[in-house]
């Protein structure tokens, strides 16, 4: 899997970079929206990581331009904390993530993958996920290579949580995943359904609550 | 506006500069008009006068010698002499001056041409007024002079003169009171815009307008204005440069944080626990900085943003949460919410800024195994966020220092600049919420909670 870092500062690049080779990934480092537009037409990347702050052309005019052009690679923004407002306007502008300076480097990595997973999965229609599978087009999850028997609506939990992998999902999103045009679940009926999928998946991944708010899966182990 | 008795007042000097001219031409009218009444007066007295003189003149004849000579009857000469307030003289003269008859002593002009003539003069040391008539008679030319002393003349002249005097006074005072209040009302528009100046927030640096101001002021207004813009420029500048200088501080920090972990990662056990340190004390820079640097920045905030959003509580709980859930497992803190619905009007990045400080605090002081909670709510109509742990608590006599700048509780371990809840303090000013610290319910832990203002209009 191969990520463009854009960002001038060398030293966060060259961190970056060396986090993402660690985790597996192979990383080119360019310094500014016009070398990261040629790079990304000249390659094949599979995400790019861009600074808001970058010289002359800033990261939301390079987000915008991007997608602009149909480039639908998936781009992980970074941002100084305080701008709510770039944060904001680079989610709406088509980017699918931000992290906000200083970062962990593990937790880059970790969003990095998710969002290259699930990009995949919208190519190829199968999500691998700690040593679950799960077959977006036949609407089958695997653990271990066994099918898991899932009704619909546990089905679509997992799926939900799955796509949003290693982020908090609300239960009001759970609770819209879930609910047709004929019926509304209730918040309680969410809970049910998410220990029903708990433990059907067993220690395939786990699904944390996040008291009050919502879940959180995360693979086995971490 | 303090009006103290030695500062110009434009009341006063108005008052004084519209008063003194004002008082002057009634003086002015006053005497003239005077003048003007009291010429007719003098006339119709010395009309009676000269009628006495002319008959007295009818009485004379020809005398001895074919000199002019008079004869009046004792009874006629008191009904000349008679009048209620003041004496009558009179005298018969030949035209060379020759006394015939009357007052010796009076005096008479015999030189006057004038026919009448009407003079002023002094008899028994008396200010007198005379008519004098020259008449031609067969014996030839007679001068009678009839006085009069000036009582009745000085008591017109008195009442004349008060009651002029007194309706110009009256006059005098309308127009005082006039120009007292029709000063008040001119200048009452300074005290509209004292008003609107006045009403107005720290925070408030835009124009004054100029809507309804009358002319005079609006030089004074586009001054003003002219101070304010000035002064949003020059917070502008504060800002940009705080936000240059927290770019320029962040970026290299967070590029030592990430080789730190990396580094971290790499190292055998004997470098990793220095490295951990450095790491942790890198770490602890980037925060303090990053806290310097929102409150400069909610400082120059609350001095600049004139106008508050709606901001959606449940929101800010979740993005908080969400920031801090790694850091809570690494802690082996359970990290929830209790959330209502709840609404305030204010500065997004200001209150993540708030609670995400909150939770640190109250994650750092939370044992392993023990939980901090996020609330949010509506009580009575206000808005609350509440963050509540299980920790250590903060001892009861120093709960009213923890919100000073490096202020810390003296029994934390965790460590910490201390300008977290200076922050949350700046904050909670900035949206004029009510900070209350306790403990929390069970009596063990912390509770912090914001409680704002009651929003006035519900969109």
């Amino acid at each position: 899997m191969r990520v463009l870092i854009v960002e001038d500062e060398t030293l966060i690049a060259d961190g970056v970079r060396r986090g993402l080779l660690r985790a597996g990934f192979v990383a080119d480092v360019v310094g500014n929206a016009e070398a990261a537009r040629a790079a990304l037409q000249a390659e094949g990347f599979d995400l790019a990581v861009i600074d808001i702050g970058l010289p002359r052309e800033d990261g939301l005019q390079l987000v915008r331009s991007l997608r602009a052009r149909r480039v639908a690679l998936p781009l992980m923004m970074l941002t100084a904390r305080d701008r709510v407002s770039d944060r904001v306007s680079a989610l709406d502008l088509g980017a699918d993530d931000y992290l906000t300076k200083p970062f962990h480097v593990d937790e880059l990595v970790a969003r990095c993958r998710a969002l290259i997973r699930r990009a995949h999965a919208a190519a190829s229609s199968v999500l691998e996920f700690g040593r679950l599978r799960l077959d977006l087009a036949g609407k089958e999850a695997f653990t271990d290579g066994h099918p898991l028997d899932l009704t619909q609506r546990e089905w679509s939990i997992l799926e939900c949580l799955v796509l949003s992998a290693g982020r908090l999902v609300t239960k009001e999103r759970l609770m819209s995943a879930v609910s047709d045009w004929t019926d509304e679940l209730t918040p309680n009926a969410v809970e049910v359904y998410v220990s029903r999928v708990r433990a059907k998946i067993g220690e395939a991944a786990q699904i944390r609550t996040v008291r009050g708010l919502g879940y959180q899966i995360r693979e086995p182990g971490k | 506006m303090s009006r103290g008795s030695d500062s110009p007042s434009i009341r006063r000097r108005l008052l004084a500069l519209l008063l003194i001219p004002t008082a002057a031409i009634a003086a002015l009218a006053t005497y003239s008009a005077y003048r003007t009444t009291l010429a007719p007066f003098e006339a119709a007295y010395d009309q009676d006068l000269l009628d006495a003189a002319l008959a007295v003149a009818g009485n004379i004849e020809v005398g001895r010698g074919a000199r002019p000579a008079i004869s009046l009857t004792p009874d006629a000469v008191r009904v000349l002499r008679s009048d209620s307030q003041d004496s009558i003289y009179y005298q018969v003269s030949a035209g060379d001056g020759h006394f015939i008859a009357g007052d010796a002593g009076l005096p008479v002009p015999h030189q006057r041409i004038r026919n009448p003539t009407f003079t002023d003069s002094t008899y028994l040391g008396e200010p007198i007024r005379e008519a004098s008539y020259r008449v031609m008679t067969r014996a030839g030319s007679a001068i009678v002079t009839v006085a009069e002393t000036r009582h009745k003349r000085s008591l017109a002249r008195r009442q004349l003169l008060q009651s002029s005097l007194a309706v110009d006074a009256a006059q005098l005072v309308t127009a005082l009171i006039v120009i007292w209040f029709g000063v008040g009302f001119a200048i009452r528009p300074l005290g509209r815009v004292e008003r609107q100046l006045a009403m107005r927030g720290p925070r408030d640096l835009e124009p004054v307008t100029t809507e309804g101001a009358p002319t005079e002021i609006r030089s004074l207004i586009a001054a003003l204005n002219r101070l304010l813009r000035a002064l949003q420029e020059a917070e502008q500048a504060e800002r940009s440069f705080i936000e240059n200088a927290a770019h320029q501080l962040r970026t290299p920090l967070a590029g030592m944080l990430a080789h730190l972990e990396l580094l971290a990662a790499d190292s055998g056990p004997e470098q990793r626990e220095r490295v951990d340190d450095i790491l942790d004390g890198g770490r602890r820079l980037a925060r303090t900085t990053h806290q310097l640097l929102a409150l400069a920045r909610s400082d120059s905030t609350l001095r600049t943003i004139a106008t508050l959003d709606p901001v959606y509580l449940p929101g800010i709980i979740e993005a908080a949460i969400t920031s801090r859930l790694a850091a809570a497992d690494r802690a082996q803190v359970e990290i929830g919410a209790q959330i209502e619905p709840a609404q305030v009007r204010g500065v997004r990045w200001l209150l993540e800024e708030a609670l995400g400080n909150l939770v640190d605090n109250a994650v750092a002081a939370t044992p392993p195994g023990g939980s901090v909670t996020l609330r949010c709510g509506s009580v009575d109509g206000c808005a609350f966020l509440e963050v509540l742990d299980t920790g250590i608590g903060i001892p009861a006599h120093e709960r009213a220092q923890v919100f000073e700048r490096f202020f810390r509780a003296s029994n934390t371990r965790a460590e910490g600049s201390g300008l977290g809840l200076a922050i949350v303090r700046e904050v909670a000013a900035i949206h004029a919420a009510v900070i209350t610290l306790d403990a929390a319910a069970e009596g063990i832990g912390t509770a912090v909670r914001l409680t704002f203002p009651r929003m006035s209009s519900p969109d």
